[in-house]
């Protein structure tokens, strides 16, 4: 990535050293990254907002209007997945690493892979423990 | 004005919920097939899918993928016998907002619209946008 905003769900207060959240309905935080020419510019954090059942696009509808460009999860179901696409936001995949820091600096240069429809949650595939239903 | 499609074979199915979506003031679409309503979905913004437990060929639940395949942005909630359990297992990643009984009575019915209007006003950009 050269420009854009990433979004990572985090745990407590985030940030580019903090933890990240498994599940990203229900994560305290965004822990957002500006990238300019390939480099981390500015790091801030967004408040999640509330999570209830079916309201899979509520934090699609959060990270359009703060103009994220990619998302980085652990795990995510095909009616979330599908939302974020038509928002235009990319949907990047990497269930191992807890740590905030390595998984930005893998996705922006280009060794992180976007999420494919069959690593989805539901739909016959099998999530694991880290993946998130929404 | 909240714009709800109701797909089901048998309009009487879904009796209770349309007496409480127009009690609310909701406007209601009615479709009877898979077919009807996904060319509905194509063509108009709709606010709440309701499906009932079957649909021709198919399941409620596997109408659902379909859906989200149109249009993610809409809510649905079908309606399922099956136990809670495997209701989960089958609706994974498919976000729907309850589970409704067979004939949804009346206040399953309100709870429906009540949590519909919880994620409605979690997201009131996305739905000026899509308010016809």
């Amino acid at each position: 990535m050269e420009n854009g905003r990433i979004a990572i769900p985090s745990m407590e207060a985030g940030g580019l050293d903090g933890k990240r959240s498994g599940h990203f309905g229900h994560c305290d935080t965004f822990t957002l990254v500006d990238v300019k020419d390939g480099a981390v510019d500015k790091v801030s954090t967004l408040a999640n907002q509330e999570h209830i059942q079916g309201g899979c696009m509520v934090p699609v509808n959060l990270l359009a209007d703060n103009q994220v460009n990619a998302l980085v999860v652990g795990g995510i179901g095909m009616r979330p997945l599908m939302g974020f696409r038509q928002a235009g936001i990319e949907v990047y995949h990497d269930d191992q690493r807890q740590d905030i820091r390595p998984v930005v600096e893998d996705l922006i240069s280009g060794r992180l892979a976007m999420i494919a429809d069959d690593q989805v949650c539901g739909g016959g595939n099998q999530p694991s423990e880290r993946e998130e239903i929404t | 004005m909240i714009h709800h499609l109701l797909v089901t074979p048998d309009r009487s199915s879904f009796a209770d919920l349309s007496l409480a979506i127009e009690a609310r003031g909701g406007f209601i679409s009615w479709a009877d097939s898979v077919h009807q309503a996904l060319t509905s979905l194509s063509k108009i913004n709709v606010d709440l899918v309701v499906a009932d437990e079957t649909l021709g060929d198919m399941t409620g639940l596997e109408f659902f993928k379909r859906v989200i395949a149109v249009n993610p942005m809409v809510n649905g909630a079908a309606v399922s016998s099956l136990s809670k359990e495997a209701y989960h297992e089958s609706s994974e990643g498919l976000g729907l907002l309850m589970q409704l009984a067979p004939n949804p009575g009346k206040a399953e019915s309100e709870r429906l619209m009540a949590n519909l209007n919880r994620v409605l006003q979690l997201t009131p950009a996305k739905r000026q946008e899509t308010s016809r």
